[in-house]
């Protein structure tokens, strides 16, 4: 059976003041089969959320490539990818329409993911409610807290049922209590619904609950004169 | 004893220099320009067109960056929710088209109020339109393209 997602020696660069960062300078391999749940650890500025987005077809690495079900996505776009794997995707930084209510944001989640109408009540219900936020189904994102605006992402990606979650340092803005619900839940989506996760932290404990983990190393300045030499 | 001084805030940005300076003054100068052609004749409906048509370009890039920040959280959703860059676009060239259509609604009336040729009604509004959607849409075309727009998926 074709892996979920793989990467070879994936290579991004950062064009900088003084030189170039480069992460990964060794290529960074990563490959998820149905129903893995990886943890990609590192430190903060070392390309955990690069990778992310690496991933799902917002950056284009220098060198390597990327492939969903053996189909190569490297210079695909994040559709296109949802159209080979269905999947959701929770960044460190909320993102929820400004202009629309907690509960709306979720039923234009789930319409786009083509979820029929009838179903996306009833699973909006369900996931406002696991996360807490039946109370403030009618407020508009803005006006809530960040772990509130966390956990309407978490919600509206665990909502779509993807095959595929990746999310980037999923308890960033959470309270203890959140956290301590969060890794749990992904355990049991990973085990009982066969999701396929993709996650990253900064924490070795939470990356050891995961069944599969990959160590990120720290990224490297490629000064014009270090270059040279390694050129 | 050293007096703090007021006038460095105030001089140093007394001076338009953002691109959203720019738009509000071109936007002000078609319309006193229009204002003082206005004196010169009736025109007929179509040559009554192009002069505020020149207004809809930087109107309506105006009304779409000077909401920069909202736009990006808009976009960044969108993009997560699995919406792709041209069904972005599509959504702002159509809210631009719109803006456009209900601000010269009271021309584009008079124009089918008063008896002139199908050519000459409609291509001034297919203008409108499309200048409008264009306008509207090109500042989150750059702002998707840009190599920056990914980083404000980070913290």
């Amino acid at each position: 059976m074709p892996s979920v997602i793989e990467t070879r020696s994936v290579v991004v660069e950062y064009p900088s003041i003084r030189g170039v960062l480069r992460l990964y300078d060794q290529g960074v391999s990563v490959k998820l089969d149905q129903g893995d749940f990886l943890a990609v650890l590192g430190g903060s500025g070392w390309g955990k959320s690069t990778l992310v987005n690496v991933i799902l077809g917002l950056e284009k690495p220098i060198h390597g490539s990327v492939s969903f079900r053996d189909h190569d996505v490297t210079r695909e776009s994040f559709v296109k990818r949802c159209s080979l794997v269905k999947t959701a995707a929770v960044f460190q930084r909320p993102t929820a329409l400004p202009q629309m209510t907690v509960s709306q944001n979720l039923h234009l989640a789930l319409s786009l993911a083509g979820v029929p109408r009838k179903e996306r009540d009833e699973r909006i219900k369900e996931a406002l409610a696991f996360f807490g936020l039946d109370k403030i189904e009618r407020s508009y994102p803005d006006g809530l807290s960040a772990g509130q605006r966390r956990r309407i992402d978490l919600a509206r990606a665990l909502a779509v049922k993807p095959e595929l979650l990746v999310i980037d340092e999923p308890t960033g803005d959470l309270d203890g209590s959140a956290t301590n619900l969060l890794i749990p839940l992904l355990r049991g989506l990973n085990r009982n619904q066969g999701t396929t996760i993709f996650m990253t932290t900064a924490l070795p404990r939470q990356a050891s609950q995961a069944k599969h983990q990959v160590h990120l190393r720290p990224p490297m300045v490629l000064t014009p004169e270090n270059r040279m030499i390694g050129d | 004893m050293e007096k703090p001084s007021w006038t460095p805030i105030v001089l140093s940005g007394a001076i338009p220099r953002e691109a959203t300076d720019l738009l509000a003054i071109l936007v002000m100068g078609i319309v006193a320009l229009e204002a003082s052609l206005a004196t010169i004749g009736p025109p007929v409906f179509g040559s009554r067109l192009w002069l505020p048509l020149l207004v809809v370009p930087p109107t309506v890039a105006l009304a779409s960056v000077s909401t920069t920040t909202r736009r990006t959280k808009e976009e960044l959703a969108l993009f997560a929710y699995g919406g792709s860059s041209w069904q972005i676009l599509l959504r702002y060239f159509f809210r631009g088209a719109i803006c456009a259509l209900i601000a010269f609604s009271p021309i584009i009336l008079q124009g089918f109020l008063i008896p002139s040729s199908i050519p000459e009604l409609f291509l001034p509004v297919l203008a409108l339109l499309l200048a409008g959607g264009l306008f509207y849409s090109l500042p989150s075309l750059r702002r998707i393209r840009s190599s920056s727009f990914v980083e404000h998926y980070k913290s």
